[in-house]
């Protein structure tokens, strides 16, 4: 069973175009790599995933079941951490992490245990600042804790490690490992490609407008040293990403 | 000062109001609407204006009078601008303005400016200048003069509304400033109601206290615009000296900002405060009401607002009952008290969702219906308005100028709760079809969308005036011996505000992505 499955989304803003009839499948318990350049649609289509969008057509499917905005019991088993962040800015962070699992249907105890382990091991143990105080990599920490708090089946991470310290990227991807290796799916997207190429195992490449222009498995660059692609050989992800999505070079004299 | 920076910056801002306005063809036709309208009503009050100066002439005692006027906008624009936020919405922060290359100095005069030129501050200046010119006509002073002081009048509101502004938010930001606010509040509040016995009884104290009104800037713009030679020039020197000491004490102000209290975060509750007022509302809604209740007990605007919703409605309560006759005298209480379920909660009411930035995006996140959230935060709103009734009822029928039977007492709960129940119930749709992006941090300023305005100040007038309006047409509907009419209005307003919620829930899941990119800035 795949742990997600989008046929023919499309997203239309008004007359714009966001998502052009997108279908990917995400097999269960792998990472998934989610890339595309600055307003590819990336975060609409991950808007679409997790409910907060609704879409102008197609179908999405998670964990084997059809899903839309009002899937209560589906929203259960997903985790997100959304590329603005959803932060309540004046409340503490233990407060704000208590409210998300509640919402969770998580019970008084386990909330306790949780939110003091998540507190701890991401450092976010000053209690004197609320979220609009915290930096932007603490604020990001916060979302990550959030989105993993009712240990859901599926994850959606955008942008999960920009503006993280390394030895907070560190201890996520540690995190995000054991995750899928318990059979868990999560779904990243991110403009960092080498983390991208070291964590993933399948990635997904899209262009304006939302526009899927090639899928597949990346372990193949640790075992064969390289993806075929059009006839050529690219050693890594970025120069795929480049051949895909157009390299730009503009030479500014007064710069 | 770098005049020319300070002239782009003023300028970037009606490129941006300009920005916002082109993104649709009927928000350009509302907008060229509004302008007319300004217009419109610049032009009615400088008829009015000049009107009142006529008046004023043909009295006999011009400058009386028109001290009374002048004296009397100025309260008015003083209590605008802090009671409903009008002319003091700073267009950029001081910080947004630290990226360009202008000094401290010169951000600061930007800043002003695009204070003083709020359409508010136009419609102040409007009837004065009216005023001004309707004394020129037919009484002895000099229209140069009465310009100047018109303008130095204007200044110095403006500087008056931004330092009490900035007094009270410092003194909210402190500990237990909420309380010694809410203290001179309501000695303002009952103030009226004690003076005027206190003046019949002590007849003598009245020439001072008037001797004092000849230092305020009223006094002294009426000076100007009417009295010859030296004494008029007095009269201008009266502004200017308010005018500097406001200037420097504003300065003051802006340059030692209050320091934000830090509040070391308690340990982590299931069973605080507001998880015990959610759990009220059974366990489905319970964390959502908890949220709103913690989210709003942090908002300076609500800690500001909210607990003077009481001593406001009794300083109206006041004040509307000494003005009218002894028959108008109930009426005029009753339709102040109706406010009572509306005013402490209103400007949040109709722009739920206004301050909560990035958080909006999270509800939807969650594992429950969109809807909930709106329902949860009208039943918060609803609450916490239906809260005030019982301390206003005990305040007004203890300090009530005219003795309140429990008829009379019946007839105020049955208001305040009918204007609860349709006020909330007309708010929702001003939440949904006219949400506002609005500063979470700021304790003033006017954050709504016109469709927020119109229900927010159409709401109270309309809460104020129609009792009046009986009272006028149909004396009985307002009489005590009708006490018993309160038994079905409430619980049809009721009705009627369950009805507005099933419906507006629905509007809320389609019109969702909407309200979410108007809260997040995008639109």
């Amino acid at each position: 069973m795949d742990a997600i499955r989008i046929s023919n989304l499309v997203k239309k803003y008004g007359t714009v175009l966001a998502v052009e009839n997108l279908s990917l499948q995400v097999r269960k318990g792998i990472m998934f790599g989610f890339l595309g350049p600055n307003g590819s649609g990336k975060s609409t289509t991950i808007g679409c995933l997790t409910g907060l969008l609704d879409p102008t057509a197609g179908e999405v499917e998670i964990l084997g079941e059809r899903f839309d905005a009002e899937s209560a019991a589906l929203k259960r088993r997903m985790g997100v951490m959304p590329e603005t962040l959803g932060l309540f800015d004046p409340l503490y962070a233990h407060e704000f992490l208590a409210f998300v699992a509640r919402m969770f249907g998580l019970d008084e105890a386990v909330t306790r245990q949780r939110v003091t382990e998540l507190l701890d091991a991401l450092e976010l143990t000053d209690r004197s600042k609320t979220l609009g105080d915290f930096s932007t990599g603490m604020r990001k920490r916060v979302a990550f804790a959030a989105a993993v708090i009712h240990s859901p089946d599926v994850l959606f991470l955008d942008e999960p490690f920009e503006s993280i310290d390394p030895a907070g990227v560190a201890l996520m991807k540690q995190w995000l490992r054991r995750f899928t290796e318990q059979g868990r799916t999560v779904f990243i997207t991110s403009h960092v490609l080498e983390t991208v190429e070291r964590l993933c195992e399948e990635v997904a490449i899209i262009t304006k407008p939302g526009k899927l222009v090639w899928q597949g498995d990346i372990t193949v660059l640790a075992r064969d040293g390289a993806i075929s692609y059009d006839g050529m050989e690219f050693e890594a992800l970025e120069p795929l990403f480049l051949h895909l999505t157009g390299e730009r070079y503009t030479d500014l004299n007064w710069l | 000062m770098n005049t020319e920076l300070i002239g782009a910056l003023v300028k970037l801002r009606y490129k941006l109001m300009w920005a916002r306005t082109r993104t649709r063809n009927g928000k350009i036709a509302l907008f060229f609407a509004g302008y007319l309208l300004l217009v419109f009503f610049m032009v009615i009050f400088s008829l009015g204006g000049i009107g009142a100066g006529i008046a004023a002439v043909r009295m006999g005692r011009a400058h009386t009078v028109a001290a009374g006027v002048l004296g009397g906008l100025y309260f008015q624009a003083l209590m605008a601008t802090v009671l409903m936020g009008f002319g003091i919405s700073a267009a950029f922060a001081d910080v947004e303005l630290r990226r360009y290359p202008v000094r401290a100095w010169d951000r600061r005069i930007a800043r002003h400016l695009l204070g003083l030129a709020d359409p508010f501050w136009f419609l102040v200046v409007a009837l004065e200048l009216g005023l001004a010119v309707g004394l020129y006509a037919l009484g002895p002073g000099s229209i140069w003069l009465g310009l100047i002081a018109v303008l130095l009048l204007f200044v110095s509101n403006y500087a008056m509304a931004e330092v009490v502004v900035l007094v009270v938010e410092r003194l909210v930001q402190r500990k237990g400033g909420s309380a010694v606010l809410l203290v001179c509040i309501m000695c303002l509040g009952v103030l009226p109601a004690a003076a005027g016995p206190a003046m019949r009884k002590h007849p003598q104290l009245l020439a001072p206290l008037l001797r004092v009104l000849h230092y305020t800037p009223p006094y002294g713009a009426a000076s100007a615009m009417l009295r010859p030679g030296m004494e008029a020039f007095y009269g201008l020197a009266v502004i200017v000296w308010w005018l500097l000491g406001l200037s420097a004490l504003l300065v003051a102000l802006e340059r030692h900002p209050p320091q934000a209290r830090t509040a070391q975060a308690g340990a982590l509750s299931w069973q605080g405060p507001c998880e015990r007022v959610g759990a009220l509302f059974g366990p489905a809604n319970a964390p959502l009401v908890a949220q709103w209740l913690r989210f709003y007990s942090r908002n300076n605007r609500f800690r500001t607002v909210y607990p003077l919703a009481v001593p406001l409605v009794a300083f109206l309560a006041f004040t509307q009952a000494q003005v009218a006759g002894p028959k108008g005298q109930f009426a005029n209480i009753l339709g102040c008290f109706a406010l009572t379920g509306f005013i402490g909660t209103a400007q949040f009411a109709v722009n739920q969702f206004g301050y909560m930035g990035g958080g909006f995006r999270r509800y939807f996140l969650l594992p429950t219906d969109p809807a909930a959230l709106l329902r949860t935060g009208s039943y918060t709103f609803l609450m916490l308005s239906a809260a005030l009734i019982p301390v206003a009822t005990i305040v007004v029928a203890v300090f009530s100028p005219i003795r309140l039977d429990a008829r009379m007492l019946a007839m105020l709960v049955g208001a305040a709760v009918t204007a609860l129940f349709v006020m909330h119930g007309v708010a929702l749709w001003a939440t949904l079809l006219g949400p506002r992006r609005g500063n979470f941090k700021a304790s003033f300023g006017n954050d709504l969308s016109l469709a927020g305005n119109v229900v927010f100040i159409g709401g109270m007038l309309i809460l104020l005036f129609v009792p009046r309006l009986l009272a006028h047409i149909w004396p009985a509907a307002v009489a005590p011996e009708m006490w018993w009419a309160v038994v079905p209005m409430a619980p049809l307003a009721a009705a009627f505000y369950f009805v507005s919620l099933r419906n507006a829930c629905d509007v809320f899941r389609a019109r969702r992505e909407a309200i979410l990119s108007v809260i997040e800035g995008r639109t």
